[in-house]
């Protein structure tokens, strides 16, 4: 482990080395780069955690902090992921709730909200009692917050038991997978939830123009004659979801609505201007719609970033030698699916600026089977709890980001998007006296995304065999050990 | 095209698609095609060159011309034919592509040649198989023995394609024969037109834009898409008609036969703005009256039969290639 970091790990005198889901009794984080976005600082510090508690903060100055930079040890608050899938109950062979959360503290995560599209879905607070229990069986301490169905079995006609599912904590309301089918369904569940005072997480995909889509509509889909994935389907959405939002308010002054993995420059458009027009809407884009563009589905291995030409155009992967790898590769089959590097740059943008609030992996965990198929048939999503960091960090060596509008959309950016339903570490600062609830990784440190290096069962990642910079070494969840770099 | 002015080794274990031909390996195949054309006017048209070699033809999709040109290409060559009518159904009975793939190696195939629905299977397969994958058809994507005989046919009669303004009809959304001709013909440096109702362009037109300004595969000579058929006509040199399947009415795409035929098909009159020895294409099978008048299908400078014989010497001429190169010679890379 890096040299600033002492005690509360293995062979390090001081202090007996706790297990996962241990209290951390004492750890000292000397001469690192700390992030601490409620109080909007970051800068050289230092950091002890003693019996679980976040004991000091101790901000350096002058002398003491030469030669401490962020591309070192960073020290933040724990992550919170507004968006994954357990897989758990259904379809334990992709991911159970015990290796989801383990993936989750490896990339950082200390707070993972579930989606409702399990087998059974999320419908009742039963399916939920089932989740918790395999959280609790798993002796992780990374918190599972979970999102219930909009409607039963997410079949998208009747209303699941919503006031039993927020009764039993429902962070959300979402048949994510699949909008919401029926505006009229959504409007109803705006009104409900605008009640219970819950947020309706939509997934915003017009079901009738993707039928049968494959990739991105545009050239890369046009030259491998996939059947293209129109923009058109996530801005029409995302426009029906403001719509019928701004109808609900006046009878529902509580609606809340939250758009899940915008991966549009329009969709961002919209929810810019509904913003900007005082409407409750919030939204989170994920790290592969902004880091990875559809030419990877032809082969190219590059970053969004490095896929735009000088005039703000896509590159043409095809003319200037990008294409490194097979193309169809089943990884990089994702809904929505990975976009054109404009749309990635919008992403990116709307980051920047606030119209996105979080960032959010929807980690969607597959079996070798599942994705082992003809680009066409192969199951949709990216393994994503574990590389979000990286590619994130990619972005800020690249200057598309800063690390601290990074580590807010990983930490008070999604918090602020729960509310007070946002599990017991709240706003995700590194408030002295608080439990500790934190993230160390070295950012100068580089790893390798190998099936073996990954702690989900979904090994379902385009970046597969890549070197990405930001090596977590520590995660600390409530006080207690998360995840240790079992070589630091 | 440049032929290849030193000999040029094949050095691609798989064909699945044109995109990764150099202007040398396709005039390696036009050379090959030569070659096998001799064959095939012997009196006997078999040769010993892949004796002991199984082929096995697995076809996902309903076809006859193409399936039984690689058959009748693979017993010319003496290879022992598998042939394997597979149907979507077996997806749905659960068995995978990739199991299906290591039965039919575990069953001896030295080289397969695959039909599939889907875009891009063919690369899956040469993922798991350990011989060599001849595409015969994916999805939309590609077509990469139908563009490579339609190359054939074309320089037969016109030779060296650079500058010859050569128009593609119809529905290309949905067409690997169109696809991969884009590739073959702008890598020849042919003059590229495609031409049709603007919702089965979709798509083409990005894709033309994109190769404009300099940018797009090394030597190429204009690539533009539009729906104006006086303009894509006049002075062709070449027009290859794609068959318009009814599906696209069902589908909402377009409105109907009889409006297509009367705004798209390619009829006497039409061809007149044409050059007088334009040659007249089409991959098969024809709508005879809808895309293509029956009347134009037949005149002298038609060489769609053309097309289905030299199909057969260049399927040849690609296993025969593919057959040469094993162990450390092939590109391990399933796009070499």
């Amino acid at each position: 482990m890096a040299e600033a970091v002492r005690g509360g790990t293995a062979g390090d005198a001081g202090a007996s080395a706790p297990r996962v889901g241990e209290v951390v009794e004492l750890l000292e984080i000397s001469r690192a780069w700390l992030v601490d976005p409620v109080a909007g600082r970051e800068g050289p510090g230092e950091i002890v955690v003693r019996d679980g508690l976040l004991e000091a903060v101790t901000w350096l100055e002058g002398a003491e902090a030469e030669g401490i930079a962020p591309d070192g040890v960073v020290v933040a608050p724990g992550f919170v992921d507004l968006h994954v899938h357990l897989r758990e109950p259904g379809n334990e062979d992709a991911e159970t709730v015990a290796s989801g959360l383990a993936a989750a503290a490896h990339g950082g995560f200390t707070t993972v909200c579930a989606m409702a599209n399990t087998t059974p879905a999320a419908d009742e607070p039963g399916v939920f009692a089932r989740v918790r229990g395999a959280a609790a069986a798993s002796g992780s301490p990374v918190e599972l917050l979970l999102h219930g169905a909009v409607t039963v079995g997410r079949g998208g006609e009747r209303l699941a038991a919503l006031g039993e599912l927020a009764d039993a904590g429902a962070v959300g309301f979402s048949d994510d997978g699949s909008s919401v089918k029926s505006p009229l369904i959504l409007r109803n569940v705006l009104l409900y939830a605008g009640m219970l005072g819950v947020p309706v997480v939509e997934h915003a995909e017009d079901a009738v123009m993707t039928t049968g889509a494959e990739a991105n509509e545009g050239y890369v889909a046009s030259v491998l004659g996939l059947k293209g994935w129109p923009v058109a389907a996530e801005v029409m959405a995302v426009e029906r979801a403001i719509a019928v939002l701004a109808t609900v308010l006046p009878d529902a002054p509580g609606a809340r609505l939250h758009l899940t993995h915008l991966s549009t420059a329009g969709a961002l458009d919209a929810v810019r201007r509904a913003k900007a027009a005082g409407l409750p809407v919030t939204c989170d884009v994920t790290p592969h719609h902004l880091g990875l563009t559809d030419e990877w589905v032809a082969g190219a291995r590059r970053w969004a970033w490095e896929a735009l030409g000088d005039d703000g155009a896509a590159r043409d992967p095809w003319a200037d030698g990008a294409l490194v790898a097979h193309p169809y590769s089943t990884a990089c089959r994702v809904n929505p699916p990975l976009r054109g590097a404009e749309d990635a740059a919008a992403v990116l943008a709307a980051l920047r600026d606030g119209t996105a609030d979080a960032v959010a992996t929807d980690h969607a965990p597959h079996t070798q089977v599942d994705k082992e198929a003809e680009f066409g048939l192969a199951a949709n999503g990216i393994s994503g709890l574990e590389t979000a960091l990286g590619v994130l960090l990619a972005a800020v060596g690249a200057r598309q980001l800063t690390l601290g509008r990074a580590v807010e959309a990983l930490t008070t950016g999604p918090s602020r998007v729960l509310g007070d339903r946002g599990g017991h570490i709240g706003a995700r600062g590194l408030t002295e006296g608080a439990a500790a609830d934190l993230v160390v990784f070295d950012a100068g440190a580089a790893w390798t995304v190998t099936a073996d290096a990954l702690a989900s069962r979904g090994a379902n990642t385009p970046l597969l065999g890549r070197e990405l910079p930001g090596r977590v070494l520590l995660t600390i969840a409530a006080g207690r050990l998360a995840y240790r770099d079992p070589e630091a | 095209m440049s032929e290849p002015t030193t000999e040029h080794f094949w050095h691609h274990r798989h064909v699945l698609d044109v995109d990764v031909l150099s202007a040398a390996d396709i005039g390696l195949v036009m050379k090959t095609t030569d070659a096998m054309k001799e064959i095939l006017a012997r009196p006997i048209t078999k040769v010993p060159a892949l004796r002991g070699r199984n082929v096995t033809i697995i076809f996902y999709e309903a076809s006859t011309r193409t399936r039984v040109s690689f058959e009748v290409a693979a017993k010319n060559l003496s290879a022992d034919v598998v042939n394997i009518a597979a149907s979507a159904s077996s997806v749905s009975k659960g068995e995978s592509l990739v199991d299906t793939i290591r039965t039919i190696e575990a069953l001896g195939a030295h080289m397969i040649v695959m039909r599939h629905g889907t875009s891009g299977a063919p690369y899956l397969a040469a993922e798991v198989f350990s011989g060599s994958v001849l595409n015969g058809g994916d999805g939309w994507h590609a077509h990469p023995t139908q563009a490579l005989l339609d190359l054939y046919t074309m320089r037969a009669h016109l030779g060296d394609l650079r500058g010859k303004k050569v128009v593609i009809l119809g529905d290309v959304l949905h067409s690997r024969v169109a696809r991969s001709n884009v590739w073959t013909l702008t890598a020849m440096g042919a003059d590229l037109w495609i031409c049709g109702p603007t919702p089965i362009l979709r798509g083409f037109d990005t894709w033309a834009a994109h190769w404009a300004n300099g940018r797009g595969p090394v030597g190429h000579d204009g690539f533009t898409v539009t729906s104006d058929m006086d303009a894509a006509l006049k002075d062709a040199d070449v027009v290859m008609a794609l068959r318009l399947q009814r599906e696209r009415m069902d589908a909402g795409i377009l409105p109907s036969l009889r409006e297509y035929a009367a705004r798209f098909g390619l009829t006497r009159e039409r061809l007149t703005a044409a050059r007088p020895d334009a040659l007249v294409m089409h991959p098969g099978p024809m709508n005879e009256g809808v895309e293509i008048a029956a009347d134009v299908a037949v005149l002298d400078r038609s060489v769609i039969t053309e097309q289905v014989s030299n199909g057969v010497a260049v399927r040849m001429a690609l296993l025969y290639l593919l057959a040469g190169v094993h162990g450390d010679d092939a590109e391990g890379s399933i796009g070499g």
